[in-house]
């Protein structure tokens, strides 16, 4: 290890009511790293989403950022924290331009007195410069979002979670919903905000999404954890077998009489 | 003189661009597919429509008049088009500037014995708006309930509440003599004061200096794209340009000492051919001969657009043979009374269908529970609308009328055909692109000439041939132009766009100037003195202050829409109300301050009403509310919320007046003004649809 990870989760739980949603969850989210968090439906995944980004308060278990322990009660502070997050399709008003959506919320002014007006030209020159960053050519930052490809749209949310600072970037399903092409294009731009620094945690059920951009796994099933790994702790093919329920799955195929 | 600087320097390559596959969107293009074209358009028609066809429509005292009449509506139509942005409704509304107006009305003669100051009650009713604004705001956000069904709720409350009140304090149901309490002229001075005037003096002032600065500004920015695309002048350029200048600066010095509908085209026109002259002079040397002509095989369609164009045009100039002259005659009497309801119910399922097929898309990829209420809203609507057209169609439809429609089908078909046979010739083959173009322009003329022989109003027949005539010109400019030369490239991108830039700003300038010019013809006393011995009425010009109000409401909102975070929050709000609150758009905050901001411009209108008529009725502003969200709706604001315009509202709501002031002045039944604000709600939202449409075409 060369430093201390940005994050760190220690072992955290939530119960609601008698029902138990995570259970023991221990693990590090490094800069310029990519931990992926795989499982199937149902396996924790957004519970530990919310819990990160300040939607839920563990109900055991801490989680560290740079060492100091954070415990944040609303998504505002998660957010002022530096952990910023995408999700899949909540991201973006469709008829809105790319610029006013780049700084939905954080809108630069300027002004006189007390009368201030939205820094258009900066905010358009800003998006596209942003964009440039992440490799994508806007041709025109007035086009309304909806005409871009999914995968533009997602690299959008990115862009602007890494201009506002964030440290820790939560990815939830980005590629669930894109065709082959358009995920390829979404992992690329993953793997370019891990290199410009930050934290990133990758949700997908889809290990052949995770392999490539991942340096380190989290695979839950129903709330607790299979196992954390390292990049070199394990290979593809483990990685699927752990992902498609394993032992369940070959004892359900040998029921079968397919095995 | 001469050309003093070889070729060979502009044609070296230009400034790479980054993508090639782009085109430059210039500022038209951007403009062209921006809300409130269905709207700019439809007024421009609706304008024009009356202008020929009501004797009065278009004189300074009838522009006034329907001024007046779309203060009110423009500024809740404002108000409203913010709110549906915002992705909410307001059914409260209308009654919310009656209510305030009795209210208003009631405390100043009625409470504490023999009523308070008015500007107090005032006051008053602004904080009651605002209070009954912010709980409409806070229910919607606390139950989340569909808007229309909160609102309705408010309003059935307040139509109540005013009926009892009125009732109790006045003993009848209307509140009079506001005016005479004390402080109320003083009051009327200050916020709804009638200026008088005979004439528009700023009118020429305006018309001066808006020409004159749009006109350097496009000449300037013609001579700076012509030196970056060739660094040059000829003679003959200058000979053009000189004389193109001559023209229009006659024309212009004529149209300014002159006046009255006729003059005021005709030179117009002689001040427009000369800017054409002139521009043509400046810009040639952004032109150069054709290398190469195309003389390859026609794309497929090409002269069957040009066959079916040239049978539809031909038809059109023969239609006035068969419908006989008949003004005002009614047709379709044939249609025993027993059946035309069948056909209004029929025109009513059209409707209902149509709405329910447009909402299809947005229920699939939306669900189905959000999108119900604005179904159900809009559906009846439709259909109302169309039935409401077609009866009035039938009340309406004359052979004057029928004639006007089938060569306006037939004629506009036959010249779309043409033009686009034409741009598809242009790709393979120039010389059948010429042709088409002439053939193009000959039609048009012809047309010209045979509308000048039929048409029945001196004024539509006179403004509709010029504007052909000048058309036509056009057409042969451009198809000449295109045969013979091919545009340059500038070497210089930034210096050729600011060129652009600076012509199109210059045009848009002078546009306006000549449109104020030409709209607000001033009665001059002697022409009122023949009106007058012509046994008509010589309306006193009155400019009231609720259109300043209006203007003042449209500007901040526009401001505020498209310059602020807050605009950009209420887009938000509207377009998806969870994606905002994720990333930090405090939304409960924005809904109530829009429900408030609708309440208070209720006010403000309420306001103005009680201290313009100084007598409110009880139900007063009752099914308004429609008419503000039509005017939203017109001006492209879209029913499921997160796009539309305040411009375009001020433009719908301009629509509706002028409807209402021209139907009356043609001398028609006033009820026909509905079947003209349907087939007008119809045109506008469907080119609304279709820039929409082309606005979300991936670029």
């Amino acid at each position: 290890m060369s430093s201390q990870p940005i994050l760190e989760l220690r072992g955290i739980s939530k119960y609601f009511g008698n029902v138990t949603a995570l259970e023991a969850i221990s693990t590090i989210v490094e800069a310029g790293k990519v931990t992926c968090v795989l499982g199937d439906n149902g396996a924790g995944k957004s519970t530990l989403i919310k819990i990160l980004s300040g939607v839920h308060q563990p109900s055991a278990g801490e989680f560290m950022m740079d060492g100091q322990p954070m415990n944040f009660i609303s998504p505002r502070e998660a957010r002022l924290a530096g952990i910023a997050t995408v999700f899949q399709d909540l991201a973006m008003a469709p008829l809105m331009s790319v610029w006013r959506n780049f700084f939905l919320g954080s809108e630069p002014t300027k002004g006189i007195g007390p009368i201030k007006w939205f820094d258009s030209s900066f905010a358009k020159r800003t998006a596209k410069e942003e964009m440039a960053k992440m490799g994508i050519d806007v041709r025109d930052v007035d086009q309304p979002v909806g005409t871009l490809s999914g995968g533009e749209r997602q690299s959008v949310a990115i862009a602007r979670a890494v201009y506002f600072g964030a440290r820790v970037l939560i990815l939830d399903e980005p590629t669930s919903a894109l065709g082959v092409k358009q995920a390829g294009v979404v992992l690329k731009y993953t793997r370019m905000a891990a290199e410009r620094g930050l934290g990133v945690i990758f949700i997908t059920h889809n290990p052949n999404h995770a392999f490539p951009v991942g340096d380190r796994f989290l695979l839950l099933n129903r709330g607790r954890s299979l196992g954390d790994f390292a990049k070199d702790q394990i290979s593809r093919v483990e990685l699927s077998r752990l992902m498609a329920g394993g032992a369940e799955l070959e004892a359900i195929e040998h029921e079968l009489g397919i095995g | 003189m001469g050309e003093f600087v070889s070729e060979t320097v502009v044609e070296s390559a230009p400034v790479a661009k980054a993508d090639e596959r782009i085109a430059h969107r210039g500022p038209l293009q951007r403009w062209l597919v921006s809300p409130e074209i269905g709207a700019l358009i439809g007024a421009v028609i609706v304008w024009a429509f009356f202008w020929g066809n009501a004797r009065t429509f278009g004189e300074a005292d009838s522009t006034l008049n329907w001024l007046d009449v779309a203060a009110p509506l423009g500024i809740m139509a404002v108000a409203i088009a913010l709110l549906m942005i915002g992705g909410e409704f307001d059914l409260s509304s209308g009654v919310m500037t009656g209510a305030t107006a009795i209210l208003i009305g009631l405390m100043a003669t009625y409470f504490g014995g023999d009523g308070i100051h008015i500007g107090w009650a005032i006051g008053a009713a602004f904080l009651a708006a605002g209070a009954v604004g912010w709980f409409n705001g806070f229910m919607v956000n606390r139950t989340g309930l569909p808007s229309f069904i909160v609102t309705l709720a408010t309003f059935f409350v307040l139509r109540g509440v005013m009926l009892v009140m009125s009732k109790r304090l006045a003993d009848k149901v209307q509140v009079a003599e506001i005016l005479d309490q004390e402080g109320a002229q003083t009051l009327k001075g200050w916020i709804a004061h009638e200026w008088m005037f005979t004439e528009f003096k700023g009118r020429d002032f305006l018309f001066v200096a808006l020409v004159l600065i749009g006109g350097a500004a496009f000449a300037y920015g013609l001579l700076e794209q012509s030196f970056v695309r060739r660094q040059g002048l000829s003679l003959v350029d200058m000979a053009l340009s000189v004389i193109g200048l001559a023209a229009a600066a006659i024309g212009f010095t004529v149209l300014n000492r002159t006046d009255g509908v006729g003059t005021n085209v005709l030179w117009g026109v002689v001040m427009g051919v000369g800017t054409l002259v002139l521009a043509l002079g400046l810009s040639r040397g952004r032109w150069k001969s054709r290398s190469e002509r195309l003389s390859g095989t026609l794309e497929r369609g090409v002269v069957l657009r040009v066959g079916v164009g040239v049978v539809g045009i031909t038809l059109a100039c023969l239609t006035p043979i068969p419908l006989d002259r008949g003004l005002g005659v009614p047709v379709l009497t044939w249609v025993s009374s027993g059946f035309r309801p069948i056909i209004a119910a029929a025109a009513a399922l059209v409707g209902i269908f149509l709405a329910v097929r447009a909402a299809i898309p947005a229920i699939r990829s939306r669900s189905l529970r959000s999108e119900l209420p604005r179904l159900l809203f809009f559906a009846p609507y439709c259909g109302l609308t169309l039935m409401v057209s077609v009866l009035s169609f039938f009340q309406l439809s004359t052979v004057q009328g029928l004639r006007a429609m089938a060569m306006l089908a037939l004629a506009g078909g036959g010249v779309v055909l043409l033009m686009s046979a034409r741009g598809l010739a242009g790709r393979s083959n120039t010389g059948w692109q010429l042709g088409i173009g002439l053939l193009a322009t000959l039609a048009i003329l012809v047309l010209a000439f045979v509308v000048r022989a039929d048409a029945g109003a001196v004024r539509f027949r006179t403004g509709l041939f010029t504007a052909m005539c000048i058309g036509a010109l056009v057409i042969a400019a451009n198809t000449l132009l295109e045969f013979a030369m091919e545009k340059r490239r500038g070497p210089d991108a930034k210096a050729d766009r600011l060129g652009k830039r600076l012509q199109f700003t210059g045009f848009a300038l002078a546009a306006i100037g000549m449109v104020i010019r030409v709209v607000w013809s001033n009665l001059t006393p002697e022409h009122a003195e023949r009106v007058k011995a012509a046994g008509g009425t010589v309306g006193q010009n009155v400019l009231r202050q609720p259109v300043v109000w209006w203007l003042l409401v449209a500007a901040i909102g526009a401001f505020v829409l498209t310059k602020t975070k807050w605009g950009n929050w209420i887009f938000a709000v509207g377009g998806n109300k969870e994606a905002a609150r994720a990333i930090g758009v405090p939304v409960e905050k924005v809904k109530i301050g829009l429900f408030v901001v609708v309440s208070l411009c209720g006010c403000l209108a309420g306001t103005l009403i009680a201290l313009r008529y100084g007598t409110v009725q009880a139900n007063q502003g009752t099914g308004l509310e429609f008419e503000y969200i039509i005017a939203a709706v017109v001006g492209g604001c879209l029913m499921t919320g997160g796009y539309g315009s305040v411009i375009g509202a001020c433009l719908g709501a301009a629509i509706m007046a002028m409807s209402t002031n021209g139907v009356q002045s043609t001398g028609w039944n006033s009820d026909g003004r509905f079947a003209f604000l349907g087939v007008v709600l119809l045109l506008a939202v469907l080119v609304n649809n279709y820039t929409r449409k082309k606005a979300q075409e991936a670029r």
